[in-house]
């Protein structure tokens, strides 16, 4: 049995993995509506939460400074403001798929990266 | 014959082993329970899955090379240079979260991740090391992460409260969707159950409805697991790269 050269088991597979790859991407687009939709009720979702949890966020943040240094009403009032600016502000960005950085700084050459993928949600 | 509907009983936190030290109530609960579970059977699957590790993997090893590959394109695309050394840290994020919502789909299990105060220390580790990081890394410089380019002087006194704000806020929205869509969903499969026990003949739509939320809540476990990894990967690559 064992006379031959034994076949070399991994002679193929390469070649395989890299078909069994090409089919998975090429069926990716029949499914595409559903999974679109997915994505868009998700990141939907996300987009929500960033807005409103920023506000709420900077609000009881005020309100805390407000109790601590006796400055009522104002510090709630100024963070109010700021906490919608900075929702806005994480919205835009999500939004836009430089998904979360802070600061404007566009990166100028992407380490290696993908930033604006939008997939995540 | 009503049926009682207390869908939010499930998130009960009990008590298994009594502990107080000090004052401070450190009891072992259902909670920690399910924790220690995730993480035993996240070590076990990755120790088993690479004990007798093949050229050609067998079924558990490819489980674990999948989710090995997996975490590691993330942390590859999303950290870039520099980037594989924060893989165990954000791997064992990744397995935690994965098995501890999954492990909540068993029925009668826990959900640990629908705890907001689970979710909430996951994402203060994130936080204080992504700022530790960026600071050790970067020093005083770091603090330029506020700082829009670009902007007039007059500005600046407006954008960087705003900057530090919405960087503040980050802890807070990754534990926050973490557990909500844990807690949203488990709710709801809780709801429509209690509506199949109570409504005889006519049980068989919301049930017909579970199945289908079953299935939704297995991507929803899955999807969030990835979101709350991706994002870490999102801010580890800006504390390190600085944009």
């Amino acid at each position: 049995m064992s006379e031959r050269e034994p076949p070399d088991p991994l002679a193929g597979l390469g070649e395989r993995i890299d078909r069994a790859r090409a089919q998975h991407v090429r069926r990716e687009p029949a499914t595409g509506d559903r999974a679109a939709l997915q994505q868009g009720v998700g990141f939907g979702f996300r987009i929500g939460l960033e807005l409103v949890v920023a506000i709420g966020v900077a609000t009881a943040l005020g309100w805390a400074i407000d109790h601590w240094l006796g400055t009522r009403p104002w510090g709630i009032i100024i963070l109010f403001f700021l906490g919608i600016a900075a929702g806005m502000l994480n919205v835009y960005r999500a939004v836009s798929g430089i998904n979360a950085p802070v600061g404007y700084r566009y990166p100028p050459s992407t380490p290696g990266g993908d930033l604006e993928d939008e997939d995540e949600n | 014959m009503a049926i009682e509907l207390r869908p939010l009983e499930q998130f009960a936190i009990e008590r298994i082993v009594p502990l107080h030290i000090g004052g401070i109530d450190v009891s072992y609960t259902n909670a920690a329970l399910m924790m220690t579970i995730a993480v035993v059977a996240a070590t076990t699957l990755m120790v088993v899955a690479t004990r007798r590790a093949a050229l050609v993997p067998g079924r558990w090893q490819s489980v674990a090379e999948m989710l090995y590959e997996f975490v590691a394109d993330m942390v590859d695309s999303n950290i870039g240079q520099g980037g594989r050394q924060f893989f165990p840290f954000v791997f064992t994020l990744f397995a935690f979260i994965l098995f501890a919502n999954l492990l909540g789909m068993i029925p009668y299990s826990y959900t640990t991740t629908s705890q907001i105060i689970v979710t909430f220390a996951l994402a203060a580790v994130v936080f204080i090391l992504v700022t530790a990081i960026g600071i050790i890394r970067h020093g005083f410089y770091f603090l330029s992460l506020f700082v829009p380019q670009g902007v007039p002087k007059v500005l600046l006194l407006l954008l960087v409260p705003i900057e530090l704000l919405s960087y503040c806020i980050r802890p807070f929205t990754l534990s926050i969707r973490l557990f909500a869509n844990m807690l949203a969903g488990h709710t709801m499969l809780a709801i429509f159950g209690g509506f199949a026990a109570s409504l005889g003949i006519l049980a068989f739509f919301p049930t017909a409805i579970n199945v289908l939320l079953v299935g939704l809540e297995f991507l929803v476990a899955v999807l969030q697991a990835y979101v709350f990894a991706i994002l870490t990967c999102l801010y580890l690559g800006e504390a390190v790269h600085l944009h």
